[in-house]
């Protein structure tokens, strides 16, 4: 999805304070990032919440983005993904400090959201190469964290990433050809 | 860092990720602004990833919509920065107060303290005076109860019949101290006064207050007698012997 203009014009209104350019970005880029949150915590109410959050601050933050940095997208992710991270990571405190059996109670009675199962290109890589990418990108691993949770040297974590993302460029690549035949033939 | 390492060690996805120092962070965004080429893998990793992200969007409930737009507009009605103006002005009304009331809580206790300090001054001066009064008393006493001081009493004559004055006198440390508190007063001109008898010679001691409890005289070597006479006021070179009111021998 290349840098477009829509994309520029929305966020120099919303540098104006106008909430329908926003809403334009809401509509493009929540599903995505919704896809991402819930993945990474696993509940569909924290999920919700954070999402709300993360358009609140892109709508507060706006100023500090800079296109020519790299996309839009990229930079709402990272929004996304930082408040995730440290809304699990005041949850696992506060979990810490509760009674055990209590916790134990919740995970039973939450059970986990069948959200894990990746779809398109890099759902059709292997399952190592899904796993990496996976944790990285949808868990919001650390690479060092992600190879231990894996179980591999980093070096070889690495490779996966790099493997994966390589795959995922061919295929990307290859349906890009193929839309490029179709409009060619009709 | 050269491109080569930057690829090859996965510094771009970090970079994507969020994963890097603040360091690693601007020598990754100084290359990207710096090699056009790397700056082409970037923006492909970039578009790789947001397409896989989109591939594996979820739709979020409709509420969350209406929920962020009210919110949003929530905040804009009450302005900007009102909120935290209304904050900012309670946090300083209470600065304020909190200043006042300590401001006096001062005051008062450095007025409490300046007072405390007035009255330890006075204790002092009282401690002080007690203790010369304490020294003195207790010297007064050693002079006068001391074994080796001799108590000798002087009895007034015809001229002042009823008078009464008490000599101590001590040879060892030299001292004479004289009771004169039995005396008649005198007129302002006029004063008591004591002398010592050396072979016929009449050698000054000093002048007796009527007011004073003890006073302390020079003590004469070889006196042989304590004469008390009235002398004008100030005292007198030689004794008016005619005004001789008492005498003991010693």
């Amino acid at each position: 999805m290349p840098h477009n203009n829509e994309d520029i014009i929305a966020i120099e209104r919303i540098k104006q304070k106008d909430k329908k350019a926003l809403q334009l970005l809401y509509d493009k880029y929540a599903p995505a990032l919704y896809g991402v949150i819930l993945r990474m915590c696993g509940n569909k109410e924290m999920a919700e919440d954070l999402l709300q959050e993360t358009f609140v601050k892109i709508w507060q933050k706006i100023e500090a983005y800079d296109p020519n940095k790299g996309k839009f997208y990229t930079w709402a992710y990272r929004i996304a993904k930082n408040l995730t991270l440290n809304t699990i990571r005041k949850k696992e405190i506060l979990i810490q400090n509760e009674d055990l059996s209590v916790y134990r109670e919740k995970e039973n009675a939450e059970p986990q959201l069948d959200v894990a199962a990746l779809n398109g290109a890099v759902g059709k890589l292997e399952p190592h190469h899904q796993e990496a990418i996976s944790l990285v990108y949808f868990k919001g691993y650390t690479h060092r964290e992600a190879n231990e949770q894996m179980g591999v040297p980093l070096g070889t974590f690495k490779s996966y990433v790099r493997q994966a993302l390589q795959l995922l460029r061919e295929s990307y690549d290859k349906e890009f050809i193929l839309i490029g035949i179709l409009i060619n033939l009709f | 860092m050269d491109r080569k390492k930057l690829l090859e060690e996965g510094f771009l996805e970090k970079y994507l990720l969020d994963e890097l120092t603040d360091k690693e962070r601007q020598s990754v965004a100084e290359a990207l602004a710096s090699d056009p080429g790397l700056r082409r893998s970037y923006d492909a990793l970039e578009a790789d990833f947001e397409r896989m992200a989109f591939e594996n969007a979820i739709t979020p409930p409709a509420q969350i919509k209406e929920r962020l737009f009210d919110t949003l507009e929530n905040t804009a009605k009450q302005g900007p920065s009102r909120g935290w103006l209304w904050a900012a002005a309670s946090l300083a009304a209470l600065f304020l107060l909190s200043s006042f009331w300590m401001y006096r809580q001062w005051k008062a206790s450095e007025s409490n303290f300046e007072a405390l300090q007035e009255q330890t001054t006075v204790l002092q001066d009282r401690l002080n005076a007690l203790e010369e009064n304490y020294l003195l008393t207790n010297q007064r006493l050693k002079t006068i109860n001391g074994p080796q001081t001799i108590p000798l009493i002087l009895h007034g004559n015809n001229l002042v019949p009823n008078a009464r004055a008490v000599a101590y006198v001590n040879h060892d440390n030299k001292m004479v101290v004289v009771n004169a508190q039995g005396l008649p007063e005198l007129p302002e001109d006029k004063t008591y006064q004591m002398w010592s008898d050396v072979e016929g010679e009449m050698i000054n001691m000093g002048l007796l207050k009527t007011d004073e409890e003890l006073i302390t005289l020079h003590y004469i070597d070889q006196a042989e007698s304590l004469n008390i006479t009235i002398e004008p006021a100030g005292g007198n070179d030689h004794p008016t012997v005619e005004k001789l009111i008492a005498y003991v021998t010693l």
